[in-house]
């Protein structure tokens, strides 16, 4: 069991006003440390913070879906994202939003520094968004996709002609 | 949109000291507290504790009740200390996995 008063090596800031960074220092090359990340397996051990942990799917490439279930105390809390970069052994961009929170996304930058020592350096920094704002962004986003299918569509057009 | 970013960035400032985000964390995840219950938790003096709950209270996070002898603190029930839970929540969240990760990097020392 962990207790209250194991040590915990983090530390946490704020360096903007949209980010919280988590820093960890773990006892374990950074190899290994890439395995517990992205083998499904080994993620499974760890990643419901002792709570029963359904994945559903996991796909740690850029443009991959993830989606777990941690089950606690009779209730099921749902988790999910997408990967956006996915370098191995040193650097995973990813989405975090929470079933509970539907539209609260965070976008996760995690990087692992090997610190020639058999220790590995875990940073993690989350900017947080409000649902309007991811809204907002997949709306411009979205009517620039349109516009650039129009520009494709009229070149098409214009080829067959 | 502008009005609803603005209340991150506030949530943000609310959340900005850890003990405060702990508080925050402590009444959204496990409910209602006394001042004495938080102070305990976190290791604290009732005079430091009171100082931060104020604090909160000043910016809509917490609202607070005193019965009889007890003053009882809970989430605010704006939209803002909401928002302000959820980051706190997140971090927590965040800490925990990590430290199992952290057990089980060291359970499986020698694979």
């Amino acid at each position: 069991m962990m207790t209250a008063t194991a040590p915990r090596r983090a530390t946490v800031t704020t360096p903007t006003d949209r980010e919280i960074r988590i820093e960890r220092i773990f006892d374990a090359p950074r190899s290994k440390v890439w395995k517990a990340m992205t083998d499904p397996t080994l993620v499974a051990q760890w990643w419901g913070r002792g709570n029963k942990l359904v994945i559903e799917k996991f796909e740690p490439v850029r443009g991959g879906h993830w989606r777990f279930v941690e089950h606690a105390e009779g209730q099921q809390h749902g988790f999910e994202g997408r990967f956006r970069e996915v370098t191995p052994e040193e650097r995973v961009v990813q989405t975090f939003e929470w079933d509970g929170m539907p539209g609260h996304t965070v976008l996760e930058t995690l990087t692992l520094e090997d610190l020639g020592d058999g220790r590995t350096r875990l940073m993690t920094t989350s900017l947080f968004f409000t649902a309007e704002e991811r809204d907002g962004m997949l709306q411009s986003g979205m009517e620039g996709g349109v516009n650039q299918s129009y520009a494709a569509l009229d070149r098409l057009l214009e080829s067959m002609k | 949109m502008v009005q609803y970013s603005s209340t991150l960035d506030d949530a943000f400032a609310a959340v900005a000291d850890p003990t405060r985000r702990g508080i925050i964390e402590r009444l959204g995840s496990a409910g209602p507290a006394s001042i004495t219950e938080l102070a305990d938790s976190f290791d604290m003096t009732l005079t430091g504790m009171k100082k931060h709950v104020q604090i909160l209270e000043d910016a809509g996070l917490v609202e607070s009740e005193k019965i009889g002898r007890v003053r009882t603190c809970r989430l605010g029930s704006r939209r803002l200390a909401k928002e302000a839970a959820w980051i706190a929540r997140y971090e927590k969240m965040l800490n925990d996995r990590f430290d199992r990760l952290e057990e089980f990097l060291g359970r499986t020392t020698g694979d």
